[in-house]
């Protein structure tokens, strides 16, 4: 975990709705895991919080971050608007991350601005026999599908890429075929609620990517805790920056 | 260099700066990006005796100029922090504050208790919950429950005792005298204004709780009133919070009259917020000529 002043390489549109941007962050990039997340401080003087944005891809020899990152409100659209020279402050990396360690078959799923740390755990864990399930909502919001290391299906919302279903359709169907080791997941709460269902269902060990509004990213201030179930039914809660984000299916509760 | 430290009711702080609670948790998390030593004090994360579980998420969001937040006073347990991290906390040179809550007098008491054989330099306690005895007000909004609590809790405590006023009062003065009165050894001031965030596409509230408490630069002012005004009326000392972001922002409550300042939120903003503002105040007080941080407590020229 380290501070830095990262500079901006490039700031470009990925898809619609959608920009990438490719910091020099070497400290990071040195200590980076799939599915880790850096806190970006907003590069102006009036957001007191900071964004958590996952790692879409890290090269550790050029020591640079990609990121993909929604222009939705306020903070992000600021982040989105940099130009290549500029700086901004980040956090990272932060959290746990995937881990594929032992699997021979990963089925990687990702829904919209989710398919990105779902890209950095493709080049981390694919394999011949891994296969990944994207969802968008049309095909101008596609992206991480071209230079993907494993066999991609991608489906729509409006049909006008693969077939039009939810995500979840294509999984199990491949699932009929050949049951993988692990499923990796990160998207809307709906698409992983349906894939936990899933996995717990056919007993495949799923890790799940969650996001939840964040403080201090770092543990110390309890405010993106979630609920986790333990097998004797009990509960607690944890923290998604700190044991999280990547958390097993198995624990999470998708409704509280 | 000035000299920046302080004797805070007897116990010596190296520097003005504390750790507000609640932001801080109990100092590991930031210890991992700075030695926390570099601190003058840390109030640690609200603490009961037996814990609390908090609220669900979402816990809190960003504001204007701030956030709001529910969590709702998550923590393991007076037990489980003695036990656990205090051992830890006492190998730093730093000042551990032990905030604490209850949820009726007896148990306020008994919290106070329960720190006296340990080592803890200071109690800070928060009287913004809910009194389940008094119809749900919480404990820090009538002056007459103020004196209450804070005269039996004083009884129970070894340590010198901060009562940590809330600001969702008609006249927090009244409240900072009534604690004088029943002996409080210092008050702190602001803990969080109560508001609400609304998202108007989902047409819901956006915290679980509802409501939650604002902090962060957009409640300074109002924070900075309060210690003026405070100020004037007691002298018993003022640790002074709310929205303090930089060494000025920690001088201006200095000079409305606090010896000491908390800083919360923007541990978020700058997770190297504390140190930097201890470094920045030493700059200010530098420029200005003053030797002793202390000198310019309360020197602030009314129009
Ligand atoms: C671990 C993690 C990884 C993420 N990775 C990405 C990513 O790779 N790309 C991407 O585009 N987005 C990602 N997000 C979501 C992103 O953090 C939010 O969309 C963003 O914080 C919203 O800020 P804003 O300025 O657009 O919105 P505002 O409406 O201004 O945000 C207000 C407040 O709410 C918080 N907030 C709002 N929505 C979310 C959300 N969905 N998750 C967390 N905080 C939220 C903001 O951080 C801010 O504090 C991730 C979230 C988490 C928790
Ligand atoms: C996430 C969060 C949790 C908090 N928890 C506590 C708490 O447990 N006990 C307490 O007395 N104050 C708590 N507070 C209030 C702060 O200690 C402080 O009074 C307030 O945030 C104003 O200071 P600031 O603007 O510097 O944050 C909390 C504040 C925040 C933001
Ligand atoms: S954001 Fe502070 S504990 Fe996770």
């Amino acid at each position: 975990m380290q501070e830095i002043r990262a500079k901006v390489l490039s700031c470009e549109p990925l898809a619609a709705g959608l920009i990438r941007i490719i910091l020099h962050a070497p400290e990071i990039a040195a200590q980076a895991k799939a599915g880790q997340f850096i806190h970006m401080l907003v590069p102006d003087h009036a957001h007191v919080l900071r964004r958590p944005i996952s790692l879409m891809a890290f090269d550790k020899e050029a020591g640079t971050l990609t990121l993909a990152i929604q222009p939705k409100g306020s903070g992000t659209q600021i982040i989105c608007a940099m130009k290549p020279g500029d700086e901004i402050t980040c956090l990272g990396p932060l959290g746990t991350g995937f881990d594929g360690a032992g699997a021979q078959t990963i089925y990687f799923v990702g829904g919209g601005v989710g398919v990105a740390p779902i890209c950095g755990a493709m080049d981390a864990y694919a394999t011949e026999t891994s296969h990944a399930f994207f969802g968008f909502r049309g095909a101008q919001y596609a992206y991480g599908m071209t230079q993907a290391p494993c066999a991609v299906s991608a489906v729509s919302d409006d049909g006008t890429l693969g077939e039009k279903a939810l995500v979840t359709k294509p999984l199990l169907e491949k699932i009929g075929e050949k049951r993988p080791d692990l499923i990796m997941a990160c998207g809307p709460t709906p698409m992983l609620a349906a894939v936990q269902k899933i996995a717990l269902e056919q007993g495949i060990p799923c890790q799940l990517s969650l996001e939840e509004r964040m403080g201090c990213a770092i543990g110390a201030c309890l405010g993106c805790n979630v609920k986790i179930v333990a097998e004797d039914g009990s509960w607690t809660y944890q923290r998604v920056c700190k044991d999280g984000p990547v958390f097993d299916a198995k624990v999470v509760d998708m409704h509280g | 260099m000035a000299d920046l430290s302080l004797n805070l009711c007897g116990v010596h702080l190296k520097n003005p700066i504390i750790a507000a609670s609640g932001t801080f948790g109990f100092g590991r998390e930031y210890d991992e990006l700075y030695g926390i030593s570099a601190l003058g004090g840390i109030s640690v994360k609200g603490l009961c005796l037996g814990g609390r579980m908090g609220n669900p998420p979402s816990r809190l969001t960003e504001t204007p100029s701030g956030m709001l937040n529910c969590v709702g006073l998550q923590n393991p347990g007076i037990e489980s922090f003695i036990e656990h991290d205090l051992p830890w906390l006492l190998t730093k040179d730093v000042a551990v504050i032990a905030n604490f809550f209850g949820t009726s007098i007896d148990t306020y008491c008994q919290a106070a208790e329960a720190f006296a054989p340990t080592g803890v330099h200071m109690l800070e306690m928060n009287i913004s919950c809910p009194n389940v005895h008094d119809g749900g007000v919480a404990f820090g909004v009538k002056p007459e429950s103020v004196y209450e609590i804070t005269k039996a809790v004083k009884q129970h405590a070894k340590q010198p005792l901060i009562v940590k006023l809330t600001p969702n009062v008609s006249d927090i003065t009244e409240n900072a005298l009534a604690a004088q009165e029943a002996g409080a050894d210092a008050i702190s001031l602001i803990n969080t204004l109560t508001g609400i965030a609304v998202d108007v596409h989902r047409r819901k509230m956006i915290l679980s709780n509802n409501t939650g408490g604002l902090s962060g630069p957009a409640v300074r002012p109002v924070a900075l009133r309060m210690v003026w005004q405070c100020a004037k009326k007691v002298s018993i000392p003022i640790i002074g919070l709310g929205g303090i972001e930089s060494g000025e922002d920690a001088a201006a409550f200095m000079l409305c009259g606090a010896q000491a300042v908390q800083v919360g939120t923007a541990n978020f903003t700058d997770p190297f917020a504390c140190p930097r503002i201890a470094r920045e105040l030493g700059e200010y007080c530098d420029a200005q000529g003053v030797a002793n941080a202390q000198e310019i407590v309360g020197t602030l020229k009314s129009y």
